[in-house]
């Protein structure tokens, strides 16, 4: 078992989370999506969102429209729809709770120790 | 000094150099392999074009400047390597996905393999897909041509149906290693490898050397069929009910490739040897072989051999045919189709031929519909008090089943040396007459599709017979000239014979003789080798053993006593009685007493006493 894939399994786990969470106020395009989660530090390299947003916009979770752009090609803007609203609070709560309980978990054995 | 290409990426213009336009290509095909039609593949690949497009506007000041590697290397460092957008399904996907078509090994196919060929590359493509040297295959091909000529016809077969390895990727899958970018960089490096050390030695031809890289390095980039594989390098934890679903699966495909080598010799078999026989009868239609041409003569039809022939191979052998191409099919994954046209001829060609052979039949058929017969008739000399001997005749020519009726017919040159059909459909039907003189009647028959050509044939049948003194000799055959086909042609003699008259059939004529009763006939073949006296209604033997099938024999004894019944009278011993019925009388006796009766009267005696004895003579009564 190797120590990279663990942790990538991990990040892409919540990444669908996290473009969700990305979208919750305003609409954005791919690159300002990818800027936030870089800056984040949750992805490394760009080409991992492209299947997401696919999936989450095939799923209805997302729609999106398109914008000209002035320095390259027509911009995809993504936004969240009724039920992508839905399912962000749904995972929003879970994802509370898993920390939570990550949390509690992680300090056990700390304590333990 | 480097080549520029224009590309056009998500609607912008931009000029790239060849190599980065390479690059950039593989790329974007790698990419394009990671996902499957069904996550929306067409989709995702334009809006990382798109991002593409953008990263190299960014990168690019005015429209002159030209992407290079550099440039290149850039981008993809930031969008990442292929295998870093594959999403794990397991981890996405809302339902488990079933494992079964995700296939784990790469699989191999049937190609020719042109590079390493002696003739058509069949034999390396086989070698390649068997996973043994090419030179066992050639062995075994040698063997099955010099064996029998069979392989030829298998060999030439593969060559139509298994397609070339044109593409650097069908190459690669007919050795079965797995088609991603670097066995495809591999194998072009090959191709490399000749060219640079051409290019090595002759200095001057630098420039022309690396034109022709690149130019077999784009060729083989664009020809290169990346889309099948399109699964392959996706990564898949093994679970135990995969390995469980590859076994099951690889003892089911054991089992299907069996069935299909099964499937493919039954085809070629049967149409093998159906067009060795068939060719063979065709060709007698044209150049005679001696014997062969009963074929010809009982085809009343007159229909041409070859058709029948031919139909009868498209019939039989079409069917055989599909069987041996799917056989084929299950056998090789890759196989070429051979295409909607070909399949629907075939089909046409067997429906044809069907209708053809029904039709055929239908006319050799009408060609016994109306059977029709001629009657010759003659007196001959035996009146009521004469005895008449009846004897069959052979032919020198025609000697095979001799003396015995038979139906089935030959075709011998007569003594004229004309091609005449000779058969011994005889039959003899014996009736009693009131006349005063024996009649012959001579009853010839044959078929045909209407009465005249009936009449026509039947009166072309040949019968003789003599009647020489007493005695009438029959031919045990009849012929017919061979123009006028086999139609069942058949004689019936009636003999009428006058009440009173005699008649001796001799034992040649047994199997003519007619079994049965029916048509008033009263010899059987039971009464041959016998005087035989007409009477109204039947015969009667003259010279017939008397028949003693109703006498009753009874013999029971055991070491004392035996109960007899035969010929002589009744007998009955036991130890101390014997009481016997015959001609000279009835006599019984026990220990003591003795009675008589017989032509001398009643005799009773005592054993004891030979003076108390009772006698009643004729007179005495």
């Amino acid at each position: 078992m190797k120590i990279e894939n663990t942790k990538a399994q991990m990040r892409k786990g919540v990444l669908e989370f996290c473009i969700l969470s990305v979208l919750k106020d305003d609409d954005a395009y791919v690159a300002e999506i990818l800027g936030t989660l870089k800056d984040a530090k949750l992805l490394v390299v760009e080409g991992t969102i492209y299947p997401l947003l696919t999936r989450l916009k095939n799923a209805g979770l997302l729609n999106y429209r398109w914008e000209e752009s002035t320095s390259g090609p027509p911009r995809k803007y993504y936004g969240l729809t009724e039920t992508g609203k839905l399912f962000l609070k749904e995972l929003n709560t879970t994802w509370s709770e898993l920390q939570n309980a990550v949390n509690i978990v992680t300090s056990q054995k700390t304590t333990k120790k | 000094m480097n080549k520029t290409v224009n590309i056009n990426l998500a609607g912008i213009f931009f000029h790239i150099d060849e190599d980065a336009y390479l690059k950039l290509q593989r790329y974007l095909e790698a990419i394009k392999r990671s996902f499957t039609d069904s996550q929306g593949r067409s989709e995702i690949i334009s809006d990382i074009e798109a991002r593409i497009a953008e990263l190299f506007s960014e990168r690019v000041q005015n429209n002159k400047e030209v992407i290079r590697v550099k440039e290149v290397d850039e981008v993809i460092s930031i969008m990442g390597q292929p295998e870093d957008y594959l999403v794990d399904d397991e981890i996405f996907e809302d339902e488990p996905q079933t494992t079964y078509n995700r296939k784990t090994s790469p699989s191999k196919k049937l190609f020719r393999d042109t590079d390493n060929s002696y003739i058509s590359g069949v034999s390396s493509g086989l070698a390649h897909y068997f996973g043994f040297d090419a030179i066992w295959v050639r062995l075994a091909w040698i063997i099955l041509f010099s064996a029998a000529g069979t392989g030829i016809l298998l060999y030439i077969l593969l060559w139509i149906l298994v397609p070339e390895a044109k593409t650097t990727a069908e190459k690669i899958m007919m050795t079965g290693e797995p088609v991603n970018i670097s066995n495809i960089e591999k194998k072009i490096k090959d191709g490399f490898e000749n060219v640079t050390d051409v290019a090595k030695n002759v200095t001057d031809s630098v420039g022309a050397a690396a034109k022709n890289v690149s130019d077999s390095v784009s060729n083989a980039a664009k020809s290169v069929d990346f889309t099948k594989q399109g699964n392959k390098i996706k990564s898949s934890s093994k679970t135990f009910f995969d390995t469980l679903g590859e076994v099951i699966m690889f003892f089911f495909k054991v089992f299907a490739k069996f069935i299909g080598i099964l499937l493919i010799l039954t085809g070629a078999i049967t149409i093998i040897f159906l067009i060795i026989a068939l060719f063979s009868i065709g060709v007698v239609n044209f150049i005679h072989i001696p014997g062969l041409d009963l074929v010809d003569v009982v085809n009343a039809g007159n229909t041409p051999v070859w058709l029948v022939s031919l139909f009868t191979l498209f019939t039989v052998g079409i069917p055989f045919f599909f069987l041996f191409y799917l056989g084929l099919k299950i056998l090789v994954n890759n196989l070429k189709s051979i295409g909607n046209v070909a399949k629907f001829t075939l089909l046409g060609l067997w429906l044809i031929s069907i209708i053809g052979l029904v039709v055929i039949g239908i006319r050799q058929a009408s060609e016994h519909t109306i059977d029709e017969s001629v009657i010759v008739k003659q007196e001959l000399n035996i009146t009521a008090n004469d005895t008449l001997k009846v004897k069959m005749v052979d032919s020198d020519l025609y000697m095979i089943n001799r003396h015995y009726r038979n139906s089935s017919f030959k075709v011998l040159n007569n003594e004229n040396g004309e091609k005449t059909i000779y058969r011994s459909d005889i039959r003899i039907i014996v009736k009693p007459t009131t006349d005063s003189l024996a009649k012959i009647s001579i009853d010839k028959s044959a078929d045909g599709s209407h009465y005249e050509k009936a009449i026509e044939r039947a009166k072309n049948i040949n019968y003789n017979y003599t009647f020489n003194g007493n005695e009438l000799f029959l031919d045990s055959y009849l012929t017919t000239p061979v123009e006028n086909k086999f139609s069942d042609q058949e004689v019936v003699v009636f003999l009428y014979l006058p009440v009173g008259s005699v008649v001796y059939f001799e034992s040649t004529t047994r199997s003519f003789l007619n079994h049965w009763n029916h048509n008033g006939n009263i010899v059987t073949p039971g009464d041959t080798n016998h005087y035989l006296q007409i009477t109204d209604g039947g015969i009667t033997c003259l010279n017939c053993p008397v028949e003693e099938s109703s006498k009753i024999n009874i013999d029971i004894h055991d070491d004392e006593s035996s109960v007899k019944i035969d010929s002589n009278g009744l007998e009955i011993k036991d130890e101390d009685v014997n009481i016997k019925v015959n001609a000279k009388g009835i006599s019984g006796e026990d220990e003591a007493v003795e009675v008589k009766i017989n032509s001398d009267g009643i005799n009773i005696k005592s054993k004891d006493n030979d003076n108390s004895s009772v006698k009643t003579n004729n007179s005495d009564i």
